[in-house]
């Protein structure tokens, strides 16, 4: 009995790493980006209008997309959307396509207010798809005076109670900007200041992490989140009795948008996509669903009237500051900051 | 003496219900209503409506499978022959080449991966279906070879050496001899690498293609961005198919005897 | 007849040796190789030689993390032997019925996702979780624990998820055990205590030596462990390794870091081969 199953395991096994290689359809669309980016409804639109059939891979950090995009010389994916510093990275490494704006008809319904940016200034690779600005948010009852910027999270009444993401350069900017520095600066010698000050941070902090932050703050771990756009809409509509801060000494922005790779085996069903979900309706469903900030004009008037409020912003909003690549001296004392950092709040 | 007592009999069942708390609180979470897991907002199928309606999630699951099995076949194929040949003599050579197949489970997944998307693409091999056995071979073979081995060191040549004289062709020898007697030990070794495939995400991560994601991965990369729920409906019903299949392999194996 | 069987057994080492020179050794020289090399400006590696990495590794942050997680390891292992041996060896007492069913109810948690256990453990000890809950509810606290994101917190999901390893093969060997030795012994006039750790302990000291290096060796490198119940603040080296290919996209610097922790377990590894006799295994399970 048993000698029969494996040896139907093992022919079973032959039979499929025989057929496993072969056999790719021509109608697909090879789309690379986090998880959850687009709703269900979304992709299964596509789908069904276009014939295009989705496969949604997915990549944990912007560094993994573009280590895989690098050694796959851009070939493998059609649409990948990712964080504004590193498509500075892909369009350098010549890993983009000029985008064929004429093959958008949608394309003139993007907010302007989110193109043009360090990345990609003549918008000739990328289109935008949402933006955010991370803020902080506290819990009222639990903080009892009023925080009105970065410096109060060194307050002493904070005391193992505020949460971080995890983003080192998003982190140690902020610090940057209560010495009112640039996040960009080259200087080590303020990066270095930069890093003994957030060690004075470090008996504040409960938790740091990329993913669902907002729930440390709903739960009562902590009483004050440092966290993304969509992390704010999303405590704040679990919970309309947290204030959310605009720091005084400067906001952060960034920017999500989307490319097709230089060798995009299906370039054709890449614009159909950028196409599809630049329609307003459609767009409209998809930054409802993600909770980022709108970077689509037409597509506000469809926005539900409860989500307006969070995820569509007046224009003064892009004043905020873009994290951008620095040199790599700069870089490596960040890490090494963040590390240092990281130790000390054990 | 070779009874437990009451004391132990406790420390038994005290231990295994600890190792088995988050997975009831996950079955449990999975009828939560609210999407996070901070609130309980009463008790709702929609994660399980979602789950079912959600196409990336079986074509993952399909691809977890395919690759648990194709590596771990594939493992059980290179492990076990090589067992068997160092079985006799153990050369200098194969005292090296055992210790560089253990090396995928010594050495931190992240950097494996980073390695073999280096070394992969180096071979031209496209990424995918292909990559994922190949990777997840390596770290299989050391669960199964360790365990072959030591099942044949234990089980002597006596048997095997009465079935030649009586004439037996080797194949015959291996089938009827050597292999029902490492088949316990093959089965249990591949249980094992099973379900660390299955497993997999770091490694899967660097390795995979552009249309093949694995359950892990999904999984990985869904528990990251926040939908939780759904994550624990698809837990639940893996652990019911499990435990289903345990049963149905008893049941058949009481019948038979 | 013998020298014919010898023939087409040397033929069955083939495939081993392909697939673990082309997919494991190749990839490992290749790891090495980029451990000396200077990272590129986007991305990757230039063909530089330099050591430079490896003497960053000198540097006090790096040197105390791999303290810290050579620490964090051993009171794992400690922990875990404590935990599982006892329970390996229970186990192995129970009728054959009951054996089966442990076994059975001990690799049914291997089957479901590593990350969704350790969030269910989030889900117990999470501020007002349910453990929370729990506790206020029958008056014995007041207010939430802080219980998570922490070392304990850490030691604990460490412990969760590599104490079956240990369980299973102190297990195995336990099974194996000549049970009438021990007997004999006890008949003898030994008393129970002095019987058990000549006889029992010793014989199954393969066993709990698998479990140590099974152990020991991943719990170097569970990042996720970390970064889920420690709240990103215990940092452990995998976390750094992981850290540096990622944000950092320092790839030789996570090289040279990979390949110091890869010499370091082959160390331990050689010390359990020492130990345990030269026919050890790694994973004594079988």
């Amino acid at each position: 009995m048993k000698k029969k199953m494996l040896a139907c395991l093992l022919s079973a096994v032959t039979v499929v790493v025989a057929l496993t290689g072969c056999g790719s359809q021509s109608k697909e669309l090879n789309l690379y980006t986090w998880d959850g980016m687009f709703p269900q409804e979304i992709l299964d639109g596509f789908e069904k209008e276009t014939g295009y059939k989705i496969n949604y891979s997915n990549f944990d950090y912007d560094e993994d997309m573009l280590a895989k995009l690098e050694e796959t010389q851009g070939a493998d994916y059609d649409v990948v959307i990712a964080d504004d510093y590193i498509l500075e990275s892909v369009i350098a490494e010549g890993l983009a396509t000029k985008l064929d704006t004429s093959k958008i008809s949608t394309y003139g319904n993007i907010n302007p207010l989110y193109q043009g940016q360090f990345y990609d200034e003549k918008d000739e690779y990328t289109i935008p798809y949402g933006a955010g600005i991370p803020l902080i948010v506290y819990d009222p009852s639990k903080v009892d005076f009023e925080i009105t910027g970065y410096e109060d999270l060194w307050d002493e009444r904070l005391e193992d109670s505020v949460a971080l993401i995890g983003n080192y350069r998003v982190i140690e900017g902020i610090v940057l900007k209560t010495m009112g520095e640039s996040f960009n600066t080259e200087d080590l010698d303020v990066i270095s200041k930069a890093g003994e000050k957030m060690l004075a941070l470090a008996p504040n902090i409960r938790v740091i992490s990329d993913a669902n932050t907002q729930d440390y703050l709903l739960n009562g771990e902590v009483s004050v989140a440092f966290m993304y756009t969509s992390q704010v809409v999303t405590a704040l509509m679990e919970n309309p009795d947290l204030k959310v801060v605009y720091p005084k000494e400067g906001l952060g922005f960034g920017i999500m948008a989307a490319f097709i790779p230089s060798k995009a085996p299906h370039a054709d069903a890449a614009y159909a996509f950028l196409e599809y979900i630049n329609q307003p309706e459609n767009a409209a469903k998809c930054f409802e669903h993600i909770c980022f900030f709108c970077t689509n004009k037409a597509a506000e008037d469809y926005i539900s009237e409860d989500m307006k409020e969070a995820i569509v912003v007046p224009a003064s909003i892009s004043d905020g500051e873009i994290i951008q690549n620095i040199s790599q001296e700069a870089e490596d004392l960040h890490a090494k900051n963040w590390d240092n950092f990281k130790v000390a709040c054990e | 003496m070779k009874k437990n007592s009451l004391l132990s009999t406790i420390y038994l069942w005290i231990v295994t219900i600890i190792l088995y708390i988050p997975i009831i609180l996950t079955v449990i979470y999975s009828f939560n209503d609210n999407k996070s897991p901070v609130y309980w907002t009463g008790f709702s199928m929609r994660w399980y409506e979602e789950l079912a309606h959600d196409r990336s999630m079986k074509e993952a699951l399909i691809n977890s499978l395919i690759l648990a099995f194709s590596s771990c076949g594939l493992s059980i194929l290179i492990a076990t022959s090589a067992a068997l040949a160092m079985r006799k003599r153990e050369s200098k050579w194969d005292k090296i080449i055992t210790y560089l197949s253990t090396l995928p489970i010594m050495i931190p997944e992240i950097i494996l991966g980073m390695v073999f998307l280096g070394v992969f693409s180096f071979m031209n091999l496209p990424f995918g279906m292909l990559t994922l056995i190949i990777a997840h071979t390596t770290f299989c073979i050391p669960y199964i070879f360790s365990m072959v081995k030591a099942r044949l060191q234990g089980i002597g040549t006596q048997l095997e050496e009465a079935a030649y004289d009586l004439g037996a062709r080797p194949f015959r020898v291996f089938w009827d001899v050597t292999l029902p007697s490492i088949l316990p030990a093959i089965l249990s070794g591949a249980i094992l690498a099973f379900a660390m495939s299955f497993d997999d995400v770091v490694i899967s991560i660097f390795v995979t293609g552009a249309s093949t994601n694995t359950l892990a991965i999904k999984i990985y990369t869904k528990l990251k961005t926040g939908v939780t729920p759904e994550i624990n409906a698809l837990a639940t019903v893996l652990l019911v198919v499990t435990i289903a299949v345990i049963l149905l392999s008893e049941i058949t194996k009481k019948k038979e005897e | 007849m013998k020298i014919k069987r010898k023939h087409s057994f040397s033929a069955l080492l083939l495939p081993m040796y392909l697939f673990t020179i082309l997919f494991v050794f190749l990839p490992i020289v290749y790891m090495i190789y980029i451990s000396f090399m200077t990272r590129a400006e986007v991305w990757g590696f230039d063909t530089h030689v330099t050591l430079q990495n490896y003497m960053r590794i000198l540097e006090p942050l790096y040197l105390d993390t791999f303290v810290r997680s050579l620490k964090l390891a051993f009171t794992t292992t400690v922990l875990v032997i404590l935990i599982g041996y006892p329970f390996g060896y229970f186990m192995a007492k129970l009728s054959a019925k009951w054996k089966a069913r442990m076994m059975m109810l001990m690799m049914i948690p291997f089957w479901t996702s590593s990350l969704v256990r350790l969030n269910g453990w989030v889900i117990v000890f999470q501020s007002n979780g349910v453990l929370d809950k729990i506790l206020m509810g029958l008056g014995i606290t007041t207010e939430p624990l802080k219980l998570l994101y922490s070392y304990p917190a850490v030691v604990f999901g460490m412990i969760y998820a590599l104490c079956p390893f240990m369980i299973l093969s102190v297990y195995s060997s336990v099974e194996k055990m000549d049970w009438s030795l021990l007997e004999a012994a006890v008949d003898l006039g030994a008393n129970r205590r002095k019987a058990f750790f000549d006889i029992t302990f010793k014989m199954t000291m393969p066993g709990l030596l698998s479990g140590v290096v099974l152990t020991f060796i991943p719990s170097m490198g569970l990042f996720f462990v970390a970064d889920i119940l420690g709240g990103s603040k215990v940092v452990l080296v995998g976390n750094i390794i992981q850290e540096q290919l990622t944000k950092g996209r320092n790839v030789p610097f996570a090289a040279a870091l990979s390949v110091i922790l890869m010499i370091m377990t082959s160390l331990i590894i050689a010390l359990y081969r020492k130990i345990a006799g030269a026919d050890a295994n790694i994973s004594g399970l079988g």
